[in-house]
């Protein structure tokens, strides 16, 4: 079993280890919560509002329990020029929901910057598997396998 | 057409980027002997400084110049930063070195950092490269297992530590500071500068942050003489540089071309010309905060000078054609910067997101005459009052898109 005990003791208590620790805690957990927040601040003898202050500024490490399925899709303009935008479109058609809002507890989907695989856009990520060159009609075939 | 030269480019798919024994085999890591045997610190700096390398993550900063800078000072610990926390969107060039050829990357942060005195080097690498981070992971091993990082390298008294850091998806954390913040364990907001962090930088130390791309040039530097880079390229600032072009090309790919190259050169001789059947529109050079190329200005060099019209940026090359939609564009810029916005100062943080907004509303046909007045206050203000250039960069494509097509923008808004 994962702790976040455990997983804080692989780390030195030095601030340069905060993020590293918080985007492991993220990776076991999923999320770092409040609970797992004050276990890191305590860790690291730092007030509980820092530990939350680093942590809900970065994309990679999410402060609240994310949902089951997570669809993001780059927007850069490299996918856009390559109908980026269709395919953001055909997915909230599809799944009846809109970019970016956070309060289906089942589904999201987020609109994300680049990746840095521009030569094969449009590029979408489903619960972390990357899909590339993603077209409208290929949108059905992909999300099949998770819902 | 002339006889490539390749610097950076030169192994790339013809040697195993995880066998150090390959690259040692293709003449990698000389540089590295050179250095340790019969060069110092400062004739390194004054090699670096001859060949006039400038900074490739987009602002062109002469390198040497930097690198005396931390030199010169007088603190015992100091640090030095590799900068591959390359999110520019539409740019992976950083990325493609790290695919290729680690260990070239790794033998210049090696030269450079022990030509500033630092004692500690750090590579911050952008979180979601996870098949990068395991390639670095596994090349600082072997480095280490060749006596090439560590204590005493190559039997000399030099000594360094090399760790790896990945970030965690900030796009703002390229900037030095916000970078810098970010290792300490802070949000990734950037600092006021000065002090520089050439002076003041990491943990309160001299430290000296260079792209990667920079970086990858220095052992080619060391072994052939800065002299002999210094002829490659454009004179304001010469050698070469990966381009990254996409788009409506026919073969897009990341190309190294000396600096100074035509932008129709670039298009039509590297990346295979403009798709067929596909007409030219524009070019946005330098990722999404860059400027937009018309046709009139495909004949301009690319190069690093600050009174280009056009700034080279990180080199990436997005050729649009005339099937795009510009709205999505539009959306896809703001977008962007709204996302990646720090927070930290008023202007930017609601700049980028009323700039938002109304790109959304143009798209919807739903624009009203008071977003069409605020359009310009908006992006007055973030060119003249943002804290940190992100504002500056966020107006940069919007206002270029404006003056060149207002009609195809305003078109469907009634």
């Amino acid at each position: 079993m994962i702790t976040v005990e455990k997983i804080l003791l692989e780390f030195d208590p030095e601030q340069k280890n905060l993020l590293s620790a918080l985007k492991k805690i993220n990776a076991g957990f999923g999320y770092v919560g409040e609970e797992e927040a004050q276990k890191t601040a305590d860790y690291f003898s730092i007030p509980f509002s820092k530990v939350y202050e680093t942590a809900s500024f970065y994309d990679l490490v999410k402060t609240k329990k994310q949902p089951d399925l997570v669809i993001q899709v780059c927007s850069g303009a490299n996918c856009a020029v390559k109908s980026g935008f269709k395919v953001i479109r055909e997915i909230e058609s599809q799944l009846r929901i809109k970019a970016g809002d956070d309060f289906n507890p089942k589904v999201k989907l987020e609109i994300i910057s680049c990746l840095g695989q521009c030569g094969q856009g449009p590029v979408m990520v489903v619960n972390g598997n990357v899909f590339t060159k993603v077209t409208p009609s290929s949108v059905d075939d992909i999300l099949r396998n998770y819902i | 057409m002339k006889k490539e030269i390749k610097i950076i480019t030169k192994n790339w798919g013809r040697i195993n980027p995880n066998q150090i024994e390959e690259y040692i085999a293709a003449g990698g890591y000389r540089a590295l002997r050179k250095f340790v045997a019969e060069m110092s610190p400062q004739s390194v700096l004054e090699e670096i400084k001859t060949s006039g390398l400038c900074g490739r993550g987009g602002a062109g900063f002469p390198t040497g110049r930097k690198l005396e800078c931390v030199a010169s000072e007088k603190s015992k610990e100091k640090y030095f930063i590799c900068n591959l926390d390359e999110s520019e969107p539409g740019t992976y060039k950083d990325r493609s070195i790290v695919d290729n050829d680690p260990h070239m990357l790794l033998e210049g942060i090696i030269i450079g950092a022990l030509a500033v005195g630092a004692r500690k080097a750090f590579i911050y690498i952008n979180g979601n490269y996870q098949k990068e981070i395991e390639i670095l992971e596994r090349a600082v091993e072997q480095a280490q297992e060749k006596d090439f990082i560590g204590e005493n390298i190559l039997g000399s008294k030099y000594g360094l530590e090399m760790e790896l850091f990945a970030g965690a998806g900030a796009y703002i954390c390229g900037e030095e500071t916000a970078l810098i913040n970010s290792i300490e364990g802070n949000r990734g907001e950037p600092k006021a500068r000065p002090p520089y962090p050439t002076q003041c930088g990491l943990f309160g130390q001299p430290t000296a942050i260079n792209n990667a791309e920079t970086i990858t040039n220095i052992p080619w530097i060391i072994e052939n003489g800065g002299k002999a880079y210094a002829k490659i390229g454009s004179k304001k600032s010469p050698g070469t540089k990966l381009f990254i072009v996409n788009g409506a090309v026919e073969n897009p790919d990341v190309f190294e071309a000396p600096l100074g190259i035509k932008l129709v050169d670039l298009i039509g001789k590297y990346a295979g010309g403009i798709q067929a059947g596909k007409d030219f529109w524009f070019a946005q050079i330098g990722g999404s905060s860059g400027r937009l190329a018309m046709e009139k200005d495909l004949k301009l060099k690319l190069e690093y000078d600050c009174e280009a019209k056009i700034p080279l940026g990180s080199g990436a090359v997005l050729v649009v054609d005339k099937t795009a939609d510009i709205h999505e564009l539009l959306l896809s810029w703001t977008g962007f910067f709204r996302r990646e916005s720090c927070g930290k100062c008023v202007p930017c943080r609601e700049g980028t997101f009323r700039l938002w907004e109304i790109a959304k509303r143009l798209q919807d046909g739903e624009v009203s005459e008071r977003d069409v007045a605020a359009i310009q206050d908006i992006l007055w203000t973030l060119n003249n009052t943002t804290f940190c250039p992100l504002g500056k960069f966020a107006a940069t494509a919007f206002s270029d898109a404006l003056d060149n097509f207002r009609d195809e923008i305003y078109k469907i808004s009634k």
